[in-house]
């Protein structure tokens, strides 16, 4: 029921949002603007369900954008270097990604390392190992080699559903971005985990209470790092798409994005405290933060404020979650005192 | 070797050629002609007819360069009257750099100043642009794909040229250390390799014993020199590939008693660098007037946007390479205070 209100405050303040800016914001209700908001931000959604998981088990992973680096080094090694066709990349792409995610389980469940500490330590390792594998350093003339697989660059595709629908006849249509169909994809398989199957229950048990789902017979330990190589699998379909979209990787690539992944997951409705959460919080988190990105920047608003905003909404986002926690801490014991 | 240079030199005075056009084109709008109805293009056609046009710049991330590259973008375009014109900031991520891209592009600005961060990753967003129709001007880092106009600080041959002052400061031996940023950047590679070329070319006899990464950053330089010098104690300058890694090495020379002894060179020629150099500290830099670097990339923006002239309508990309001095302790004081930056 909780849950429910949150999604449907958060659809309302993103509605809000848009009918705010559709109307202070010149040329924000366009077509190129839906078109933008799609393409810039469908991988920061695919992130942020992925960052979901480690923290519905009470986890995070700060390791999130060092692994999205990672992962598009491969790609562009495997592709320029060692001319490896696109339909063998897409997978390995994909292992290293969960099996990086995977790591960060481990690390969390085997030593027992707080899961803050673990993912920083992998932060600085895959981002050393992105370096220290780079492409770019070991044959420097592929700096201005673009990627022209098309099993790669495909992904950055526009399906121009106005014109299949006959619905560009009456009205200017955004062409769908594919990410934006893979986000769906994405979006679909995973709530449908979460809410369907008994691992979406085991994740949101670990996540509430630890000590509870041990003794209820749940492998707290196997969920964990199953929720930590969804996390990277999310990891390197954004980066898959980010690749797509520049036509090649940096060693920079998906720096600061682990920030961009928590404050969408929390902003939509993610407890930082475990056990609370769905997949469509975060993703709407995520457009919401760009709507606010794009329109801000159409009005003419400086950058730095809109970083102060956009750090006022998650802190709001988290002081909402901070008040959910109490009264779910009050209830029970509302409940046990006398009649 | 020589046939590239003789080629960057005709490179050079063909880019002059096309930024004095451009600088002479926007003049011509600036000022306009009194006496002429307000028809056909220019910026006196705009002003009579209310027609407003948007610019902006893209930065890689704030320092020194880009926001000198600003303040002479509007120098030129505020004037005018006709131009809104914005600074954005890059975040140092591609992402960030393509998204903003894309909204310059809904938004219909007339002209995008660029400052890539790669010139790959960019290229897709600039084919984006050309075909909305919007010309876009990149600033020191070209881009892969071909666009209206690249105006850059000569990277390559002024680190040819550092190279050389310093051996000569040297006296064409001993040792020197490269204060290096990150890998993966083009502006690194061109002021690096152009450095060890110079070397080999003017001073075989100087040997490069170090190329660490201090991060663009004076702090960091100045610990990375502190741990080169421990390994090579004999080492007799460093070259920074930006002056606040130089300034970190000069920083070095002070606590260790070494000024006057030993050589350091930067790069970029800020004004905290002139008065080192001035002050009997830094060797030299290389100087770029970047007021004026911004000021042709605005000259250009006019012409293009109030000229009519269609993002596609290039044949072939134009480049200016700018005009550039290595300073030292004779010449620095012939820079102005009105250019230094």
């Amino acid at each position: 029921m909780t849950i429910r209100f949150a999604s449907a405050a958060l659809v309302l303040f993103f509605a809000a949002t848009i009918a705010f800016f559709s109307v202070s914001a010149p040329r924000f209700a366009t077509a190129s603007t839906v078109e933008n908001l799609m393409s810039s931000f469908s991988f920061v959604a695919i992130l942020a369900m992925g960052q979901a998981f480690p923290l519905l088990v009470r986890g995070i992973d700060l390791s999130i954008g060092a692994i999205v680096g990672l992962v598009g080094m491969v790609v562009f090694d495997l592709s320029l270097i060692f001319q490896v066709p696109g339909w063998i990349i897409l997978p390995a792409a994909l292992l290293v990604g969960t099996a990086a995610g995977a790591l960060n389980g481990a690390l969390v469940v085997c030593l027992r390392l707080q899961p803050f500490i673990a993912t920083l330590a992998t932060l600085a390792a895959y981002r050393g190992l992105t370096y220290a594998v780079s492409g770019r350093q070991l044959v420097p003339g592929l700096t201005t080699t673009p990627i022209r697989d098309p099993w790669i660059v495909g992904i950055e595709t526009y399906l121009d559903v106005g014109r299949w629908t006959g619905l560009s006849t009456f009205v200017n249509m955004p062409w769908l971005p594919l990410s934006f169909v893979i986000m769906l994809g994405v979006f679909v398989v995973l709530q449908a985990a979460l809410s369907s199957t008994r691992f979406g229950r085991d994740v949101y048990a670990t996540g509430g209470n630890h000590e509870a789902a041990r003794l209820a017979g749940i492998p707290i330990g196997t969920v964990t790092v199953c929720a930590y190589s969804i996390s990277g699998f999310c990891a390197a379909i954004a980066a898959l798409i980010m690749v797509a979209r520049f036509t090649t990787a940096t060693e920079a690539l998906g720096t600061g994005m682990e920030l961009s992944s928590i404050a969408a997951a929390v902003i939509g409705g993610v407890s930082l405290a475990g056990g609370v959460g769905a997949m469509f919080g975060p993703a709407v988190g995520a457009f919401l933060l760009g709507t606010i990105l794009i329109g801000l920047t159409l009005q003419g608003v400086p950058q730095f404020v809109q970083q102060i905003i956009t750090g006022a909404i998650l802190l709001a986002a988290v002081g909402y979650d901070r008040l959910l926690w109490l009264r779910r801490e009050r209830r029970p014991a509302a409940g046990a005192g006398p009649a | 070797m020589t046939t590239d240079r003789s080629k960057g030199r005709r490179d050079f005075l063909k880019a002059v050629a096309i930024g004095s056009t451009a600088v002479a084109g926007a003049a011509a709008g600036m000022f306009g002609t009194p006496g002429l109805p307000a028809t056909g293009f220019g910026v006196t056609r705009a002003r009579a007819e209310g027609t407003r046009y948007r610019m902006a710049f893209i930065q890689w991330q704030p320092h020194t360069v880009p926001a000198a590259w600003s303040k002479g973008i509007e120098e030129v375009l505020t004037p005018q009257q006709v131009i809104d014109y914005e600074l954005l900031d890059g975040q140092n991520k591609v992402e960030v750099q393509v998204s903003l891209m894309d909204t310059l592009i809904s938004q219909g600005a007339s002209v995008i100043f660029l400052q890539p961060i790669d010139s790959v990753a960019l290229a897709p967003s600039i084919a984006k642009a050309k075909r909305a129709g919007i010309s876009v001007i990149t600033l020191n880092i070209d881009a892969t794909e071909p666009h209206a106009s690249h105006v850059e600080m000569n990277h390559y041959y002024g680190a040819m040229d550092i190279a050389k002052a310093m051996g000569d400061a040297m006296g064409g031996k001993g040792k020197v250390a490269i204060l290096n940023a990150p890998p993966g950047i083009i502006i690194r590679d061109q002021r690096t390799n152009g450095f060890v070329e110079g070397m080999k070319q003017h001073h075989p006899g100087i040997q490069i014993v170090a190329d660490q990464v201090a991060d663009w950053d004076r702090k960091k330089a100045q610990d990375v020199l502190n741990t080169i010098l421990a390994a090579n104690p004999d080492l007799g300058g460093a070259y920074g590939v930006n002056d606040s890694m130089a300034l970190g090495a000069v920083d070095v020379a002070k606590e260790k008693g070494l000024l006057g002894k030993f050589v350091v060179f930067g790069n970029d020629g800020e004004t905290a660098a002139l008065e080192s150099i001035e002050a009997g500290e830094l060797t030299g830099t290389q100087y770029t007037d970047v007021y004026q670097q911004g000021r042709l990339a605005a000259a250009a923006a006019t012409v293009l946007a109030t000229g009519g002239v269609e993002a596609g309508a290039f044949a072939q990309q134009s480049r200016l390479l700018m005009p550039y001095v290595i300073a030292t302790k004779a010449n620095a004081g012939s820079i102005q205070p009105s250019q230094r930056w």
